[in-house]
């Protein structure tokens, strides 16, 4: 390959002002899009002539800002300082240095808009900082497989793989050479109806009361007047009502989750590339990353019952970052694997298959105390609510032995679940009532370690101990403490007489 | 792994950090707690007092509000004194440990070799005593940070270059 010279300030490529322009009319619009949505329901009172020159001045405004933007997007890599730098800005110049050494990740992704265009982008990651600090938006796909082999170069020189990086800098653009793992769309559909019904229910939470808040902003007014609501509920029995609610709600949470999960990780592959793993997926983004084994901090492998049942279950892998907030961000996901794969991709980031060892169980003071919380507190509240300020309140009291009922279930498989294992080369924690986790982490991962012990807790002789890995935290709560600090002893041992690197 | 051994560990016979020494802090340190703590509680009290002086209404409830505020500063420092004795530091050979805590104690400990960087902070109150507080970071995130407050600028100068060689050293 020719080397391409990234020594002198460049701009993006030319057609990057295409996709300059669609993401400035993206932002654009959805900071317009409530004058929008009065347009478009008094479109006839507006004037429309007015319409077309206000959506003309917005489209050549937008136009002249990317153009703007493109001509003062610089990046090039300083040789000497052995630095990446990116300028950019129109008004409000701002200059990005990044030392090669601290790069972490370099992503090469394609959005939709790019996929048109024919473009990438190119995202630098570091340990530093909670956001990604350098990011081209439009780069062509070679010029973007040679810089980051260049970004890279530097570090490879330092942990001694040399050209290694570079040649799986290369591979990751086409992981679809070798996959040893795909997971097909089946595989998808079935992810789809078995996991995440919280977090789908949260979004259409979310995307539910958006919609009226802004519905009820524009017509001055509650859309669901409260008459119309009585009047609607009188009609049906309320519990008819409420069954019917729920068998809705659910239908449409499954629905949102296979979307999403099929959206999200379309035709995803996983290649093998001298030690990592090269992850591809996305159907209309298409995502790719990089796992090296040496930076995985916590390995969390998820399954519930029906997934137990299908053979299918997700893992999680935290690479190591700084910074709390983006600890959610850098997990990196693979739904669906079968145990076989999931076997296949553990001996890849340990070089074993994490055995679980000694077993360590919470105190059942642990389940006293999450009944106490969820069940007690929670009911006495309700009870005083509804004796002293609004009787009302006793009419849902059958939902009362529900409640108890469902919380006492989830509480007590949380509990039986509860767990830590304790091997020579790892920590495993389960835990969770229906998903049930399984956090793996190497003792020599480990950052510092916090035990903790309640003073009335002494006597018991239980306490609770805290994992800081870089990769985020592992808890167990109220075990056997003199137990505990053996291991504490131990894994400090291990850690301080060995000069293994944790990253 | 030319020197590579594999003896099997006594368990029983490891340094136990739980029986370790720990060293209180410096005594002047818990007058730098009350001044912090009274300094606080003038500016909440003078901002509660606003509120009643341009407030009528609620001027019957000042007295409980005066008892309670009364009882709230009592408490205050009655748990800094006990959070003040109960805390305390150890520097082994190979790692640091931190003591804290009023109802639960809890106690942290950073491997020198995992230790990312060590940094200095003079308050300044502190300064006005000549304590310093010295930060340890490690990669593991804020939770997993030490910070040791009331110590002497001199002793806290040490201890960094202290920590800076052990640093130096696993590099």
């Amino acid at each position: 390959m020719i080397k391409a010279d990234f020594s002198q300030p460049q701009r993006q490529s030319k057609v990057g002002v295409l996709v300059m322009f669609f993401y400035t009319l993206q932002k654009s619009l959805r900071a317009l899009w409530p004058m929008l949505v009065i347009w478009v329901f008094k479109f006839d009172e507006v004037n429309k002539l007015y319409l077309a020159f206000g959506t003309v001045a917005v489209i050549v405004l937008v136009g002249f800002v990317s153009y703007l933007k493109y001509l003062n997007f610089t990046f090039f890599l300083d040789e000497e300082n052995q630095e990446f730098i990116v300028t950019e800005g129109i008004l409000n110049k701002s200059k990005t240095t990044i030392q090669l050494n601290k790069i972490q990740q370099v992503n090469i992704n394609q959005s939709l808009i790019q996929k048109f265009v024919g473009v990438y982008a190119l995202d630098v990651d570091t340990a530093g900082s909670s956001k990604k600090e350098g990011s081209i938006k439009a780069i062509s796909h070679e010029l973007a497989l040679e810089l980051k082999t260049r970004l890279l170069e530097n570090e490879g020189k330092l942990i001694d793989t040399d050209s290694e990086t570079a040649q799986s800098a290369l591979a990751e653009a086409h992981p679809e050479e070798h996959p040893f793992i795909k997971i097909s769309f089946i595989t998808l559909l079935k992810v789809g109806i078995t996991s995440n019904y919280l977090r789908s229910f949260g979004l259409l939470i979310l995307f539910v009361s958006t919609i009226y808040e802004n519905i009820s902003n524009f017509t001055e007014g509650d859309v669901l007047e409260e008459q119309s609501l009585e009047h609607y509920i009188d009609g049906t029995s309320i519990f008819k009502g409420i069954l019917m609610l729920v068998a809705f709600l659910f239908l449409i949470v499954l629905i949102i989750n296979l979307v999403r999960v099929v959206f999200k990780y379309f035709d995803y592959k996983i290649a093998k590339q001298k030690g990592s793993l090269l992850l591809s997926y996305g159907l209309l983004n298409t995502k790719s990353t990089i796992i090296k084994p040496e930076k995985v901090q916590i390995t969390t492998i998820t399954r519930n019952y029906f997934q137990k049942k299908m053979d299918i279950l997700e893992i999680k892998i935290k690479q190591a970052t700084s910074g709390e907030p983006e600890e959610k961000k850098s997990a990196i996901e693979i739904p669906g694997c079968s145990e076989t794969e999931r076997d296949q991709i553990l001996k890849l980031l340990f070089k074993s298959i994490p055995e679980k060892g000694v077993q360590l169980q919470p105190n059942f003071r642990k389940l006293v105390f999450s009944i106490f919380t969820t069940i007690m507190i929670p009911l006495s509240l309700y009870f005083a609510f509804a004796n002293w300020i609004e009787p009302q309140a006793f009419e849902f009291i059958y939902l009362v032995p529900v409640y108890i009922v469902f919380i006492g279930l989830v509480l007590y498989f949380g509990f039986r679940n509860y767990r830590l294992f304790i091997s020579d080369n790892f920590i495993i924690k389960q835990s969770g009532a229906w998903d049930v986790d399984h956090e793996i982490i190497e003792p020599m991962k480990i950052q510092a370690i916090t035990t903790s012990q309640l003073f009335w807790h002494k006597k018991a002789d239980i306490g609770s101990i805290i994992l800081h890995t870089a990769g985020g935290n592992v808890a167990f709560q109220l075990g056997d403490f003199t137990r505990i600090k053996r291991y504490v002893n131990l894994w400090l041992y291990e850690i301080e007489t060995s000069d293994s690197n944790w990253m | 792994m030319e020197n590579f051994t594999n003896t099997t560990i006594d368990t029983t016979q490891l340094p136990r950090f739980e029986e370790v020494q720990f060293s209180k802090l410096h005594p002047d340190y818990w007058k730098v707690m009350l001044i912090n703590t009274a300094i606080t509680f003038l500016i909440l009290g003078v901002a509660i007092g606003f509120v009643f002086y341009f407030n009528e209404g609620i001027r019957d409830f000042a007295v409980y509000f005066g008892v309670g505020f009364g009882i709230l500063v009592g408490l205050t420092i009655v748990f800094s004194r006990i959070g003040f004795q109960k805390r305390g530091f150890a520097f082994r050979e190979h790692d640091v440990l931190f003591q804290s805590g009023v109802i639960a104690t809890k106690t942290i400990v950073i491997p020198y070799n995992r230790v990312q960087h060590v940094a200095l902070h003079e308050g300044l109150v502190s300064r006005y005593f000549g304590l310093a507080k010295v930060e340890i970071f490690t990669a593991g995130g804020s939770s997993s940070d030490i910070e040791i407050p009331g110590i002497e600028k001199e002793q806290a100068e040490n201890i960094k270059q202290l920590l800076m060689g052990k640093i130096q050293k696993q590099l």
